[in-house]
């Protein structure tokens, strides 16, 4: 599309028009131009070509009622006699701007819905740019011009959508192409990227992944037809799967004042990230000051996001990263505090250990919760020597804990997942009061996994499912086709952040990995994506099915390593935070403050980005990326991704 | 891959936590009792194949997790059990009251047609029982439900009641063939692999496709 300028007064001519046709949608066009009415032609601009015009009604009068025309032209076709005519007032100017042209040429594709009254065009994949409503009667007869002008091939899988085929005369040298390449038994790659590289339009380099998905198409649409298929019904399918493939991954963004849609569909490579040294004891006494407050907490952070902890000094870092410890503590003070907290947990203790056995037996609810805590706690890491054999000490004092944390927290009480998320925690800190309070930290955070209704849980695997589906898109796929799409599978692995699948030493580096709350909100669910994603050529090459799929998953355990897959968790995620399409509901489930004004399509919410979360600590939102994101075009501002997407874009 | 049976009946087993599910198909399974076991979270399941009056059965069978909070995700699994064990532990009397509660939770989620049987498992302690077996025997009654007393530690009907539930399953499925196929209905009793294509109705069909 190009906008107008004052200079192209048109040498040209009207080969059709239609009047009362209304603007619904326009990329980049402010929505207070959507919604006019005005009258969509077919215009001959030059020796070869030829454009498709949407003129508003503000252009355009009544021949009548104008004395000073500067140019008129007859329509030849509409229903009323008409005339156009314009002077060259501001207001004209302005109403001038608004016209919208569709070289034939850089069409791509129409679409013709609701009885034939919508049409939309697009000059890209994946984005319909234009949209117009037919006030009269339907969009039949322009169709039917439009087609005597571009070669059009419907699809099979859309029957309202046109592909163009052959734009004018000067591509039928691409059309033989076409055929000359003996489309079905070549490299489908190659067959793609002659297709694209032939329509020489726009960067499409970056709607190759798109494209490529499309192999099984040429693959498997034309068994038994040979290459007797007419050819352009299948490019016109290639191209409107692509179509269809660049929408999923398109964001519309609305505002006010604006709609604009931006489209990169592919991921960038994933990097390989390599992974740190943990943080060691110098370092760590070299953090603190002289009285034992910790500075630079951003600096320790990230020092145990690239590398954890050393095993040496878990035992105090752990009550930091737990929220145990407040960082600015000085030792005195934290001296205070774990005096006040041990107090605390053993008065807490106290009532529970002072109920009579009289008083057990009217309390339902307790008792309830008492022998599920007793079950568990026998079932829990016995085969670990700290909780081995019979008699077990340390037995008790997981009861003990757990027992006291249903005191502390009677609403939630003990549900069954708890003590293994207990166990590391009283194996590396050795008593109850330190175990007991970086077990209530961690509660803290996944609080929501035990919900009654399991709200939590479904949730996050609602937001895994996002996730996966944008960062392996084929994974997804295969997944939802095999009746695995809402990611059950993976329930133990989030109820428990994944304890089952590690060892104790394993569990301990990804638990204060993830604890950091970096690089992103909800970075154990890219963990999930990265364990997944690992498996993607199994699971698809042998069509594994809903019971192969959970079997899988569940064999994992203990067969996983910790480091290779934190280090692809975070090439994941730099993947998707640097793909051109990253979408708003990807940003609000990592806690990535969102672009323009928009509605989370799952809640309806208005996204005020950071408070949408499950868990972790809540970051503030200083809006400093949205302005970063917003850019001026033409007049007209667009929030757009990032200045590089834009880049790209432009 | 060539296949190795002839039927497939997948199975479910559910009751409240720690009645000793995941032992009963441990022990099944392996034909081993661990008394330090894991406590399930979510779900999975085992395999085993039985020689059932010369047929080759393979159970699919699917153990779940049995804290109620659980219960919106193991649902889910529910679909296309052909056969549910509902257990209780004979120490528990809670565990006991609960089996109504599962049984509506099976009607609501599970097909209509679905096998099922009561097992009252820890049977070897004895000492710390709080259910009868009368007690036990009653409730089947008033459900009509097969029952039986297990113990995984033990290896105690373990067997039997897999078997027998599987055996139910087979043969209502026979009844089933005879009734929607009344013209080869007289005197032929045995279920015949090929006879059964033609009808894609409910699982009973799938034994064969499988
Ligand atoms: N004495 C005895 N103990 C048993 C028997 N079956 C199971 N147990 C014990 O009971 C406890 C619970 O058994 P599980 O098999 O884990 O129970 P479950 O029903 O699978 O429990 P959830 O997975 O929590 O739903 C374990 O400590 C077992 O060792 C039995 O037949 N006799
Ligand atoms: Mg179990």
């Amino acid at each position: 599309m190009s906008s107008s300028s004052v200079e192209d007064i048109p040498d040209q001519k009207e080969l059709f028009t239609q009047d009362g046709v209304l603007l619904k949608a326009c990329i980049g066009r402010s929505v207070t131009e959507l919604n006019s009415v005005g009258m969509l032609c077919i215009v001959q601009t030059g020796e070869h070509t030829k454009t498709i015009e949407w003129r508003p009604i503000d252009t355009i009068t009544i021949d009548s009622d104008t004395q000073d025309q500067e140019w008129a032209v007859v329509n030849t076709i509409g229903r009323r006699e008409r005339t156009f005519s314009g002077n060259l007032t501001a207001d004209y100017l302005t109403a001038r701007a608004r016209i919208i042209r569709i070289p034939l040429d850089e069409l791509k594709s129409f679409r013709v819905t609701r009885n034939c009254q919508l049409i939309q065009f697009s000059t890209y994949p994946g984005v319909w740019q234009t949209t117009f409503y037919f006030q009269h009667g339907n969009a039949e007869t322009f169709i039917a011009n439009l087609k005597s002008h571009v070669k059009t091939a419907k699809t099979r899988h859309d029957r309202n959508t046109y592909v163009v085929v052959e734009p004018n005369t000067e591509s039928q040298v691409l059309n033989r192409s076409f055929a000359e390449l003996d489309i079905f038994t070549e490299n489908t790659t190659d067959v793609v990227w002659n297709l694209v590289s032939n329509f020489k339009q726009r960067p499409y380099e970056t709607t190759m992944e798109a494209f490529s998905k499309l192999t099984d198409i040429v693959y498997y649409g034309n068994e038994g037809v040979n290459g007797k298929r007419d050819v352009s019904e299948e490019v016109a399918d290639l191209l409107t799967k692509s179509m269809s493939a660049l929408e999923e991954a398109t964001t519309v963004t609305k505002s006010d004042e604006y709609e604009v849609i931006s489209v990169k569909p592919t991921l960038p490579p994933r990097p390989s990230i390599p992974r740190g040294p943990p943080l060691s004891a110098e370092k760590w006494e070299g953090l603190q000051d002289t009285e034992g407050r910790v500075t630079e907490v951003e600096g320790v952070k990230q020092l145990i996001f690239r590398g954890g902890v050393a095993h040496s000094i878990r035992q105090s870092v752990w009550k930091y990263l737990l929220d145990f410890y407040p960082w600015h503590m000085t030792t005195k003070q934290l001296k205070i505090l774990h005096r006040k907290r041990t107090d605390e947990y053993y008065a807490m203790k106290l009532q529970w250990r002072s109920m009579t056995e009289a008083q057990e037996n009217r309390f339902a609810e307790y008792r309830d919760r008492k022998s599920l805590v007793e079950k568990d706690v026998n079932r829990t890491d016995r085969t670990h020597p700290f909780y081995a054999g019979d008699n077990n000490p340390n037995l008790v004092l997981l009861q003990d804990i757990l027992m006291t944390y249903v005191m502390y927290n009677f609403d939630l009480g003990y549900v069954q997942g708890m003590s293994d998320i207990l166990a590391p925690m009283l194996l590396l800190m050795g008593n109850e009061v330190d175990s007991f309070w970086c077990f209530v930290g961690f509660m803290d955070r996944i609080a929501s996994n035990f919900d009654m209704d399991q709200a939590g849980m479904k949730q996050q695997l609602l937001h895994l499912q996002q996730l996966l589906a944008f960062a392996s898109p084929e994974l997804a796929r295969h997944l939802s086709s095999k009746d695995s799409g809402n990611m059950y599978f993976c329930f133990r692995w989030l109820l428990v952040w994944f304890k089952r699948e590690f060892s104790h030493r394993d569990i301990m580096r990804l638990w204060e990995v993830l604890w950091t709350g970096l690089p992103c909100n909800n970075f154990h669910l890219l963990i999930c994506v990265a364990i997944l994603d690992a498996e993607k050529e199994t699971f698809i090459n042998r069509d594994f099915g809903f019971t192969e799929i959970l079997k899988h998953v569940n064999d994992l355990s203990m067969c996983l390593d910790v480091d290779r897959i934190l280090s692809s968790a975070e090439g994941i995620y730099h993947q998707i935070l640097s793909a051109p399409h990253l979408t708003n509901q990807i940003r609000i489930v990592l806690g990535i403050p969102t672009v323009g004004n928009v509605t989370d399509p799952d809640d309806e919410e208005p996204s005020t980005s950071m408070d949408t979360k499950d868990n972790g600590t809540t970051e503030p939102d200083d809006g400093r990326d949205m302005e970063e994101g917003s850019i001026e075009y033409d007049g007209v501002r667009i929030y757009t991704v990032t200045k590089n997407v834009w880049a790209l874009l432009a | 891959m060539a296949k190795t049976y002839d039927c497939l009946f997948k199975l479910l087993l559910i009751g409240d936590s720690g009645v000793g599910k995941t032992s009963i198909l441990f022990r099944f399974s392996e034909d081993a009792f661990n008394i330090s076991f894991i406590s399930t979270i979510g779900i999975d399941f085992k395999i085993r194949t039985i020689d059932l009056d010369g047929k080759k059965v393979k159970l699919q069978i699917w153990d779940t997790a049995g804290q109620e909070r659980f219960r919106t995700i193991t649902t889910a699994y529910y679909r296309g059990s052909m056969g549910i064990m509902l257990v209780y532990d004979v120490t528990n009397e809670k565990s006991f009251e609960n089996i109504k509660n599962w049984i509506r939770n099976i009607e609501e989620n599970a097909s209509a047609d679905v096998e099922k049987m009561i097992l009252g498992n820890k049977c070897d302690l004895d000492s710390k029982r709080q259910v009868s077996k009368e007690r036990g025997e009653q409730l089947a009654i008033e459900y009509q439900i097969k029952f039986v007393e297990t113990s995984a530690k033990d290896s105690l009907n373990v067997e039997y009641a897999f078997f027998t539930l599987a055996r139910d399953i087979k043969a209502k499925m026979e009844k089933k063939q005879e009734a929607s196929n009344p013209t080869r209905g007289s005197g032929a009793h045995q279920l015949r692999a090929n006879e059964q294509q033609r009808r894609p109705t409910s699982w009973l069909s799938r034994c064969s496709l499988l």
